[in-house]
């Protein structure tokens, strides 16, 4: 009795997240699974069934894969810029540097304050290959900056620029707060022994500090596709001819610039199944070798 | 004691879920109400009417407000209340369909072009000339006394029937840097067609180094059309039947979209997005740029130099066609007391006084005849404002802005979109790109 009673009371403290949860994620996850079957246009009073066909359009469209292409270069670039950079900075300002912390710790955080369509807006402007600032000083040297937005592949790396510049902030600091949380006495010892700075951070920081870790490659994952959605918005619309274009801002495009509300919810079912899977990987060969210090 | 607090919770999560649900049903309400408190003064004998826009702040939104002031205060029946609608023309349409789902329409709304056929499609509407009938018999040429039959043309649906009357009118036009053209010792006045144009960017690019053309590429294909049915090529053609088909990759447009490229390939056009072009010339880095006579203020504002414009080029020994943007006004008012009301509200919008106020607010080209040279109309501001002369000196050239019918038509604008990109980065021919984007876009519309 006392038993059914503490359990009703611990779901009712978690009552009020889990009402808004149901709201606002399984709703409208199982509204759009049930959406992918349909031939429907938002507005038209009868959603046509068309059964698996708007899945199938999507695998015959070349267009998807190079949208997928995009995405693992995205996924690539952000992983190298906002997981891999930030650690090694990390290591650099926690161990190696010793003046001047806090002037970085605030330099680099405060971007990520900074709304991203702003963000992006200004970066249209400084890279401007033709009026720009940074094109004017590229000009002094006799050089010409190409035109980013209209070239194919070099857009991408334009865009994860600007994203970059929003999330590496906050995930710099994360990870600092992983790597600052490495035993001081740990390092020290190494140091008197003389192992070098580049195997102190391969044998030590790293594992010590690997649930942070594993915390900020998901979020770069996960969150980078979403936010590089609003650079995409703002400076390309996707394109040149999909150039530019990711998982989750073709779904968007779809179902909000063609109204194709059946397949942009098969693009967005395909996604998440896509992330599921990434997400079984990562418990199965990342989770096991994670060092939780409690 | 813990009875209590379980109770408590209870009641907190209770008010959370119904704000959660509140928050679901006033979706529809999204439309702002802006009344004139000064007009309505509890008068319990007038006649309200609403009127639905899409003019926010700084796109003609206090001009709406002053508009509506004037009407309510200059006659005692009628009082109209100005609705502002986000996200233009879509998201009023939208809040339309709420509405009338629940059956209540306002009496006069904005209705932007690409959305003509649906709204003819799905709404019920009285058509201007039946209003005049009925409401406003001894003045029964109104239409045909003041638009010009192609402007009237504008907001004509696919039948036939005239679903509203033109307002807001926006044309491509030509601007150019006049100090530029000076340094490159090119003719003042500007150009006056496609081959000049081109023939003056080889010039510019000469003598002062600087990019000669950019032409606006935004996400649609207004000023593309332009380009095409100047040469005499057609984006799309109906046939005896009323079927619809895409014709754009016609010899003439084949010619004018290499032309484009070309220009792009040899470095005297620039190939960038819209927002860049536009600064890129701004700041003299380009000399002439092809873009909508909306963005004349910014362009005054900003530019460093001497700009000016002019009418929007034909191919040599063709004629002038250019596509309209902006929105027609059309009556959805349902009693008859209503429908006489926005009439004579309609009326006084497409009265001389208030056109005038209409367009140095917006920077829309004022659709009815004699705005231009009225001493009450716009003669002193044109006189003032150059600028404005290339699109009020060629409204005889605008035509509908072509949307594919249909389902498939956003479909097919995608894909005009996209084949511009491959065009113009030089994937492929504007012959190949246009010939498999026609048929691309054909099978789309015989598939519906």
């Amino acid at each position: 009795m006392k038993k059914i009673k503490e359990d009703l009371f611990a779901l009712l403290f978690i009552l009020p997240s889990l009402t808004a949860f149901c709201f606002f994620m399984f709703w409208p996850l199982i509204r759009t699974v049930y959406l992918s079957f349909f031939d429907w246009n938002m507005i038209k009073p009868v959603k046509k069934f068309v059964g698996l066909q708007n899945y199938i359009t999507l695998l015959q469209d070349d267009v998807t894969y190079k949208v997928l292409g995009n995405t693992i270069l995205y996924i690539l670039i952000l992983l190298v810029v906002n997981f891999v950079l930030p650690y090694i900075v990390s290591f650099l300002l926690s161990f190696v540097i010793r003046k001047g912390k806090s002037f970085y710790k605030t330099a680099f955080f405060l971007p990520s304050v900074i709304s991203l369509v702003v963000g992006s807006i200004l970066y249209v402007w400084i890279l401007n290959p033709v009026t720009g600032p940074v094109a004017m000083i590229l000009r002094f040297f006799d050089m010409q900056l190409p035109i980013w937005s209209k070239s194919e592949g070099l857009v991408i790396w334009i865009l994860s620029l600007i994203t970059s510049w929003k999330v590496f902030g906050y995930n710099f600091i994360i990870v600092l707060g992983g790597v600052m949380g490495v035993s001081q006495e740990v390092i020290e010892a190494a140091k008197l022994d003389h192992i070098p700075n580049y195997k102190i951070f391969m044998q030590i920081v790293l594992p010590m500090s690997s649930s942070t870790g594993v915390y900020v490659l998901i979020t770069t994952i996960v969150q980078g596709l979403q936010y590089v959605f609003t650079p995409i918005k703002v400076v390309t619309q996707g394109g040149p001819n999909y150039a530019s274009s990711n998982l989750i801002y073709q779904s968007y495009h779809e179902a909000f610039t063609l109204y194709k509300t059946g397949e942009a919810s098969a693009f967005s079912v395909m996604t998440m199944a896509l992330f599921i899977l990434l997400l079984v990987l990562e418990f199965k060969f990342v989770e096991k070798g994670v060092y939780y210090e409690n | 004691m813990k009875k209590r607090t379980v109770t408590r919770v209870a009641a907190f999560i209770m008010a959370a879920a119904m704000a959660l649900t509140g928050c679901g049903a006033s979706d529809a309400g999204t439309a702002q109400d802006t009344v004139n408190k000064s007009a309505s003064a509890g008068d319990g004998e007038k006649i309200k009417i609403e009127y639905w826009h899409c003019n926010g702040e700084g796109q003609g939104g206090a001009t709406v407000e002053e508009l509506v002031a004037k009407f309510n205060e200059s006659n005692d029946h009628i009082e109209v209340v100005a609705k502002y609608n986000p996200d233009m023309y879509k998201g009023l349409m939208q809040n339309l369909q709420a509405e009338a789902a629940v059956g209540n329409t306002p009496a006069l709304v904005q209705i932007g072009w690409s959305f003509l056929e649906y709204f003819s499609n799905n709404f019920a509407y009285l058509e201007p000339q039946a209003a005049i009938d009925q409401y406003d018999a001894e003045d029964s040429t109104f239409l045909t006394d003041h638009f010009l039959p192609n402007i009237l043309e504008l907001a004509e649906n696919s039948d036939g029937g005239q679903v509203g009357i033109p307002y807001s009118l926006s044309s491509p036009v030509f601007y150019y840097n006049v100090d530029l053209f000076r340094e490159a010792g090119l003719p003042e006045e500007g150009p006056k067609t496609w081959e000049q144009v081109m023939e003056y960017s080889e010039i510019i690019k000469e003598k002062t180094g600087k990019y000669g053309l950019y032409i606006q590429e935004p996400s649609d294909n207004w000023a593309t059309q332009a380009l095409i049915e100047s040469n005499g090529g057609k984006f799309m053609t109906a046939d005896a039947e009323g079927n619809v088909k895409a014709t754009f990759a016609s010899e003439e447009g084949i010619y004018a979209y290499q032309t484009w490229a070309d220009m792009i390939a040899d470095g005297t056009a620039l190939h960038i997005s819209w927002e860049e072009g536009v600064q890129a010339f701004n700041s003299g880095e380009v000399a002439m740029l092809y873009t909508t006579i909306a963005r004349r203020s910014n362009i005054q504002s900003s530019a460093q130099f001497e700009a000016a414009a002019v009418n929007s080029p034909v191919w040599e020994g063709k004629e002038r066609v250019i596509p309209a943007g902006g929105c027609f006004l059309a009556i959805t008012a349902q009693t008859e007391e209503q429908q006489a009301a926005a009439w004579e509200f309609e009326k006084f919008l497409y009265s001389i006084e208030s056109m005038a106020a209409w367009t140095i607010g917006t920077g829309y080209v004022p659709p009815r005849k004699d705005v231009a040279d009225s001493p009450e109309g716009l003669k002193s501001f044109l006189e003032e404002n150059q600028m404005m002369k290339a699109a009020t000196t060629q409204m005889d050239a605008v035509v509908k802005w072509t949307s594919f019918p249909g389902d498939a038509g956003l479909e097919a604008e995608q894909i005009m979109i996209d084949v511009r990109d491959e065009i113009l980065n030089g994937d492929v021919s504007a012959r190949d790109g246009l010939t498999k984007a026609q048929e691309e876009i054909n099978a789309l519309l015989e598939a519906q």
